[in-house]
C-alpha cells in the first residue's frame, strides 16, 4: 500500500516514514507542502499522512482540494500536527481529515490511527 | 512620584524638547536660507508658542496611544514569547537527555550481545530478544527528534513577534523623524511565513492534547474515508 507523507520538516518526514517501515509499510512517497503533494498524488496512493503548517499550501487546504477531486474523495487522510486547540481540530475535520495525531506522537498512536483507517484505504 | 511615572514624564519631556528644538531649528534655517523672510517680532511669539504647544500636545497624544498599544498587546506577546523560548531550551534539553539515556541503554545491550557472542554456546534466543529491544531504543531516539519540528515553529513565532515589535518601535521613531530608514527591517530581510508555524506549538502535555483530539473525533462524526 502506497503512503503519501506530506510535511515541510525533513526530520518529521523521516520519522513518519521510518515509523511506517517499522510497521510494515515500505512503499512511500514524500512531499514538502500541499502543492507538491497534489502534484505527486495519483490513484496509486492509498493513504495520506499530512502536516498542517506548511508553506505554499497547508494541510487543510490540500485536503480540501483533494476532497474536491474524484480520485481523492475517499482516500484516508491522517493529519499529524502540532496544532491542538479545539477550533483547529474541528477545522481539520471540516476540511475532510479522517483522523488526527498531535505532535509529538508515539509510534503506538500512529499505528492505532493507521489500523483504524486501513479498511477504508483497502476498499 | 513613582519611578515609572518619573520615567513617563522624562519620556514626554524629551519628546516635547525635541519638537521645540525642531521648531526652533526650522525658524533658524529659514532665516539662514532666505534673508527675505521678515524678522519675527516679539508680538508673533505667542502665536508661535501656541502652534508649537498644539503640535507638542498632538505628538504626546500619539505617543500615549503608541505606549498604550505597546503595553497592552506587545508586552503580553513578548512575555508569551519569552515563555516559548524558555520552553525551547527545556524541550531541547529533555530530548538530549532522552537520547543520551537511550544511547546508554543501547551501549549496554551491545555489551550484552558481545558477551553472548563470546560464549562457547551462544544463547541465540536471548540475543534475539536483546536485538529487538535495541531496535526499540534506536526507534525511541529517532522519535525524540520530533522536538526539532516543534521548537522550530516556536522560534518562528518568536521571530514574528520581533518583526512586529520592530515595526511598532519604528512607528514611534517616525513620530520624531520622518526619515527613519525602513529599508533594512526584519520583515524586509525575511519574516517567517505565518502558514509555516503554529503560535501555540508545544512539546508539553502531548497525551492530554491527543485525548482532546480523540474525544472530538469520536463525539463529532468524522468524515468517512
Amino acid at each position: 500500500m502506497k503512503f503519501l507523507v506530506v510535511d515541510d520538516s525533513a526530520t518529521m518526514r523521516r520519522i513518519v516514514i521510518n515509523s511506517l517501515q517499522r510497521i510494515g509499510f515500505n512503499d512511500t512517497v514524500e512531499a514538502g507542502d500541499g502543492q507538491e503533494a497534489l502534484a505527486k498524488f495519483d490513484s496509486s496512493v492509498k493513504f495520506i499522512i499530512t502536516d498542517w503548517n506548511m508553506p505554499n499550501m497547508t494541510g487543510t487546504e490540500f485536503t480540501k482540494v483533494l476532497r474536491s477531486r474524484d480520485d481523492g474523495r475517499h482516500v484516508p487522510v491522517l493529519m499529524v500536527t502540532a496544532r491542538s486547540v479545539k477550533e483547529d481540530i474541528l477545522t481539520a475535520m471540516e476540511a475532510g481529515v479522517n483522523n488526527y495525531i498531535v505532535k509529538p506522537f508515539t509510534p503506538q498512536v500512529l499505528k492505532e490511527k493507521i489500523d483504524a483507517l486501513l479498511p477504508a484505504a483497502a476498499a | 512620584m513613582t519611578s515609572s511615572r518619573a520615567h513617563e514624564v522624562l519620556y514626554e519631556s524629551e519628546a516635547a524638547l525635541r519638537l521645540v528644538d525642531q521648531e526652533l531649528s526650522g525658524l533658524h534655517d529659514v532665516r539662514d536660507v532666505s534673508p527675505a523672510v521678515p524678522t519675527i517680532s516679539l508680538a508673533d511669539l505667542p502665536n508661535i508658542l501656541e502652534q508649537a504647544n498644539a503640535q507638542i500636545l498632538n505628538v504626546l497624544a500619539r505617543l500615549r496611544e503608541s505606549r498604550a498599544a505597546l503595553q497592552t498587546t506587545a508586552l503580553e506577546r513578548l512575555q508569551t514569547t519569552h515563555e516559548k523560548i524558555r520552553e525551547v531550551t527545556s524541550a531541547t534539553e529533555d530530548a538530549a537527555i532522552n537520547i543520551m539515556d537511550a544511547c546508554d541503554r543501547a551501549t549496554q545491550m551491545v555489551d550484552e550481545l558481545d558477551a553472548i557472542d563470546a560464549d562457547a554456546a551462544p544463547d541465540r534466543e536471548k540475543a534475539s530478544g536483546i536485538r529487538a529491544t535495541l531496535r526499540d531504543e534506536l526507534f525511541l531516539m529517532m522519535g525524540a527528534l520530533q522536538f526539532q519540528d516543534i521548537t522550530s515553529q516556536q522560534l518562528a513565532h518568536a521571530s514574528s513577534v520581533l518583526v512586529d515589535m520592530e515595526e511598532r518601535l519604528l512607528e514611534v521613531a517616525r513620530l520624531f523623524d520622518h526619515n527613519v530608514d525602513f529599508t533594512h527591517t526584519l520583515r524586509v530581510s525575511g519574516a517567517p511565513d505565518e502558514k509555516t508555524y503554529d503560535p501555540n506549538a508545544t512539546t508539553r502535555n502531548a497525551e492530554g492534547r491527543q485525548a482532546l483530539a480523540d474525544e472530538l473525533f469520536t463525539s463529532v462524526k468524522a468524515p468517512a474515508a
